[in-house]
């Protein structure tokens, strides 16, 4: 009873009298929640964002639009009345400019003066027109001595020809329908060597041979003169059991029966599952040197032109694999005399492969006993930077394309950085490209191997497997949750607030 | 004058470069009838470099001498070379080695599923642990076998027990021992067709085209191995080896009667024509004589009948037969003494996810006192609890007759477990360790595939020692602990005898794997409901209803 009657006497405390209570405050409450939140976005944003660094782009697409060219410089001297230099020069220019296209990118440029650099090429005219011979960088070649106007075309049209072919050689592809079968260009290849028995437990099998000999007195020469353009590791092996994938076909030739491959059978000579010749400790491509010697029951084995005959080579080479060469007669042991033949097939297949350029046709002597000519080494090594330096932009205009398409991909340090490198190793390239062949040479590698460095990069896969749904399948338990009391109490202050004014407005007349 | 110079030139070039490239290859086939009719078939191809030395690994950074091998292994020699290892062992099998009734193996090398070791000198170019990597990931990918996986959580040094089978250098830093296991790896078909291709004379000729795989993996045993090793003032030997016991009482239908025929389904037709030399022995029973060997031996060294493949006429089917027995009678087997000087047996107690007890037993079947190593090379799945170690020997506590020699504990995700101790064994009795293990909780993403079938633990290793009071063996040859015996070239094999424990499996607390998605909503939840309830307290508006008052 005295309950009731003070309950009665003492009114109850208003709350919105209360200081906590009061709009004012409950307004900056909900203020601040949201304000965490605001703040709190940047911070969930850095750490759930995949790291992608900005690549420099513009540089990359300036360089696109640039064309590649080395400036070649030809001394002409003439011993010949019949062919004065001057107008030698102007004709043979005339016919390289009509021959050479803007895309090989080399402007071929006759000084009058020999000794402005040491890379200048020296063209000697004289009347021994039998025999034109290559020494270093200096050509001596023979005109027509004859004054009539026939000779005169007909021997700087030779000329023009040889030049070209020696200074830009077409690439193979042109010369021959074959695909392409230079090696893509690597700083380093492994040369293996391998002497492949079919099945040596039949009786006709060669167990050893003098391999380091032979190499050393017939390839060592190239290689050492390539190693400016690349390294090598040479390794061989010899194979006792090495069945082929296919039974050659019995063909019969001079009376007896023969077995013999046809265009189809090269193609797939190579039986990979059962010849182990690839190497597992490295990712170097392989150039592969195989001499097979085929067992009693396919001995002799030849090659079948397409009319299904026997022809007289012996050897093959597979596009950007390497060469092989078939042994029909040999002893036991291969000695240095018998490998003779067989490793200078190997070096032509080497050259071929690595892309040295056949000497014109024109009947060119090599002075000196050099492997191939210094015209040879410089013609590779300017195809061999253009190469790089296109394929370096290529990539590097792809890894732009392909990361403004996928928005999912990382960039990383490593990759920024490698990307950096090849670009400025690139501009550099362009910067000497026509004032020093060997340094260009050197950064448009430089730049070929970091920019499929940075192409390959396993880093750039990174995050892919997060797809977007299956964050906001991870987020929406929680913040589906929160932001509802969030929002929903926004909406209700906002509605009192307008209801409050509302009031406002309309006790005020009242008032007045 | 002159022609005289350039026969000497010629002569010494002959010499210099047989010299150099002077390479041997040698197979062997080795037959050992079992007591339990069994039969342990060992195949080896040895295959010599002589007069080369390993790389030495201070000139890593260096570019290397080309490789020219004519019988030797260019793919196994591409990954010695770069990663300068001077001695390297590895073995995949699988079964499990029955010590008691087959004594101890031809090649050491038998705990179940994957082990590889190696010695690698130090280098200031590429550390040791750097070129174990590479090297795990090489041997990986040449037998399609998952050493990858052989990190290091499994990674341990035991210098007692895995001593170098061949020499050291002595240029060169000092040298390092890596040894891991994974006890869950399975030898098969995929591992034996990279193996063949490692043979001059693959499976297609001589000895190794024996090597049937349809045969081969439907034994009770079997396991291949690869051994390199460096012997000094000869070179390097590269050593490939398969080794199974067959069951021919199985195949006969109650028989102990073998031949290669029966045994692989293939007979020899030719011999390997690169091979120095190539032999079948078949170990001749010693205490029974009716077995008999068909066709004639060539030759014999008392205890096997030898058969010279390269000279037999071909096909060769070497056949043994035991006269007068119509069925193999499995009664003498149980009856038979153990064949080896110890035997252990090693298992895991208690049935708590938490916790067990490991418990080895090591008896000692001689009558004189033998001590033995003991290596517990264990990943982190299973820590030990050292002081609760109990040695018991036939049921009396003796805590003296273990000497703990190191003991470098776990580190949960990182390093396993290295326990090396000696124990003394007294004759004729039974020592049993025993101690308290914890299995920790592995993280989420450490679960193998199939976590619900537990973990296979390593093998434990033992390598009886010398016994304490050498001068028993002058009255006891047969006790003879070391083994010295040649290979058949001359060569003498130094491997101790280890004895691998079967491997244990090992039940960890496996989640429910749908848990990580449960516990981000449960949490969300609760998070949630605290979020609403502290938010509504502070942002709601009290207001004061006035009920109107009845009287």
């Amino acid at each position: 009873m005295s309950e009731k009657q003070e309950t009665e006497t003492i009114p109850p405390k208003d709350p919105s009298k209360l200081t906590f209570e009061s709009a004012f405050t409950r307004r900056r409450i909900l203020a601040s929640y949201w304000l965490v939140i605001l703040l709190a976005v940047p911070l969930w944003w850095s750490y759930t964002s995949i790291s992608r660094l900005s690549l420099p782009e513009s540089r990359i697409q300036a360089l696109a639009g640039k064309q590649w060219h080395s400036d070649i410089r030809v001394h002409v001297k003439s011993n010949v009345k019949a062919h004065p230099v001057d107008a030698v020069v102007s004709d043979v220019a005339r016919l390289l400019k009509e021959d050479l296209k803007e895309s090989e990118g080399v402007s071929i440029q006759f000084v009058t003066d020999s000794k402005s650099s040491a890379d200048t090429y020296e063209v000697t005219l004289n009347t021994n027109v039998e025999r034109a011979s290559l020494r270093g960088r200096k050509l001596t070649i023979g005109m027509l001595p004859d004054d009539d106007a026939e000779s005169i075309e007909s021997s700087r049209l030779r000329l023009a020809s040889v030049l070209r072919h020696l200074l830009v050689p077409p690439p193979p592809a042109e010369r021959s329908n074959s695909p392409q079968r230079v090696v893509k260009y690597s700083p380093r290849y492994r040369v293996s060597f391998t002497l492949l028995n079919e099945d040596s437990a039949s009786g006709k099998a060669a167990y050893t041979w003098d391999m380091q000999q032979a190499f050393g007195a017939h390839l060592g020469p190239t290689i050492d003169r390539l190693s400016p353009l690349h390294n090598f590791t040479v390794e061989s092996q010899v194979q006792f059991h090495a069945p082929l994938a296919f039974s050659p076909k019995a063909v019969e030739h001079e009376g007896k029966i023969v077995h013999g491959l046809t265009h189809e059978d090269l193609t797939v000579f190579v039986n990979s599952a059962e010849w182990t010749l690839s190497s597992a400790v490295s990712n170097d491509p392989v150039l592969h040197f195989v001499a097979f010697i085929p067992s009693k029951e396919h001995d002799p084995l030849y090659i079948l032109d397409d009319e299904g005959h026997p022809t007289t080579s012996n050897a093959f080479i597979l596009p950007q694999w390497g060469g092989i060469i078939i042994l029909n007669q040999h002893q036991p042991h291969l000695n240095m005399f018998a490998l003779r033949p067989i490793f200078q097939t190997f070096k032509t297949q080497l050259l071929t492969l690595l892309g040295v350029a056949d000497l014109p046709p024109a009947g060119i002597q090599l002075d000196n006993n050099e492997p191939f000519s210094q015209w040879q080494f410089d013609a590779l090594m300017r195809r061999r930077t253009m190469e790089n330096v296109e394929e370096s932009r290529d990539t590097l205009l792809s890894i732009v394309k392909l990361v403004n398409q996928i928005q999912n991909m990382p960039v990383g340090k490593d990759v920024k950085g490698d990307v950096l490198g090849a670009l400025n190793a690139l501009e550099h390239a362009f910067e000497v490209g026509s004032s020093s062949p060997m340094k260009a040479f050197k950064y448009s590698a430089k730049a070929f191997i970091l920019s499929s460095k940075a192409f390959f990069n396993p880093g750039n896969l990174g995050m892919l497997y997060f797809p977007a749904e299956h964050k906001y399948a991870v987020y929406t338990p929680l913040f589906a949750s929160i932001a509802a009391p969030l929002v929903a109490a926004v909406v209700r202050e906002f509605l009192a607030w307008k209801k409050a004014r509302r009031e406002g407005l309309a006790e005020r007349p009242k008032t007045d | 004058m002159r022609w005289r110079l350039a026969i000497i030139t010629y002569i010494a070039l002959w010499l210099t470069s047989a010299l150099a490239a002077y390479e041997e290859f040698h197979e062997l086939l080795t037959f050992r009838p079992l007591s339990d009719g069994k039969l342990a078939a060992r195949f080896t191809f040895t295959t010599s470099l002589n007069g080369t030395h390993p790389r030495d690994p201070s000139n890593l950074a260096d570019e290397d001498q080309s490789q020219h091998y004519t019988v030797f292994p260019l793919a196994l020699g591409q990954v010695l070379r770069e990663y300068a290892v001077t001695e390297l062992h590895l073995n995949l099998n699988a079964g499990k080695w029955d010590y008691d009734h087959w004594g101890y193996p031809d090649e050491p090398g038998v705990g179940t599923g994957a082990e590889l070791w190696a010695w690698m000198g130090e280098s200031a170019t590429r550390s040791v642990d750097e070129r174990w990597k590479g090297l795990r990931n090489a041997l990986s990918g040449q037998f399609c076998a998952s050493l990858g996986s052989l990190d290091d959580q499994r990674t341990t040094s035991p210098e007692l027990t895995f001593r170098p089978e061949g020499s050291l250098p002595s240029s060169g830093g000092a040298h390092r021992l890596r040894h891991g296991t994974l006890p869950s790896e399975h030898v098969c078909t995929e591992n034996l067709t990279p193996f063949l291709k490692l043979l001059p004379c693959k499976s297609l000729s001589g000895i190794a085209s024996l090597l049937n795989p349809h045969r081969l993996f439907d034994t009770d045993w079997h396991g291949l191995s690869v051994h390199v090793r460096y012997l000094e003032n000869e070179g390097i030997e590269v050593r490939l080896s398969f080794q199974s016991v067959f069951d021919p009482v199985r195949y006969t239908g109650g028989r102990r009667a073998w031949s290669l025929q029966s045994v692989f389904d293939r007979v020899i037709d030719r011999s390997c024509p690169v091979a120095r030399s190539s032999e079948i022995r078949v170990a001749i029973p010693k205490e029974e004589n009716n077995a008999q060997i068909t066709p004639d031996f060539h030759n014999s060294d008392g205890e096997h009948a030898i058969f010279d493949v390269l000279n037999a006429s071909k096909p060769l089917d070497v056949a043994m037969n035991w006269v007068n027995e119509s069925a193999f009678d499995y009664n003498t087997v149980l009856s038979g003494v153990p064949l080896t000087h110890i035997s252990v047996r090693r298992t895991l107690k208690g049935s708590s996810q938490s916790r067990g007890r490991l418990a080895v037993s090591i008896t000692n079947n001689m009558p004189i006192t033998i001590q033995t190593s003991y290596l517990e090379s264990m990943p982190w799945l299973l820590q030990f609890y050292l002081h609760t170690l109990q040695v018991h020997s036939n049921g009396v506590s003796r805590d003296d007759l273990v000497s703990i020699v190191s003991c470098i504990p776990s580190v949960p995700h990182a390093r396993p477990t290295l326990f090396q101790a000696i124990l003394t064994l007294p004759p004729k009795s039974t020592l049993d360790i025993s101690m308290d293990v914890i299995k920790p909780f592995l993280r989420y993403t450490e679960h193998p595939p199939d976590a619900q079938r537990g973990w296979d633990l390593p093998p434990a290793v033992l390598v009886p020692l010398l016994p304490a009071n050498a001068t028993v063996l002058t009255d006891h040859p047969e006790l003879s602990l070391s083994e010295h015996k040649m290979d058949g070239f001359g060569y003498p094999i130094r491997s101790p005898r280890r004895m691998y424990t079967p491997v244990l499996l090992v039940d960890l607390a496996t989640p429910d794997f749908s848990m990580p998605y449960n516990v981000i909503i449960m949490s969300c939840t609760l998070i949630a409901l605290i979020f609403g309830m502290v938010f509504n307290l502070l942002t709601r508006k009290f207001t004061l209803v006035r009920v109107s008052s009845e009287p």
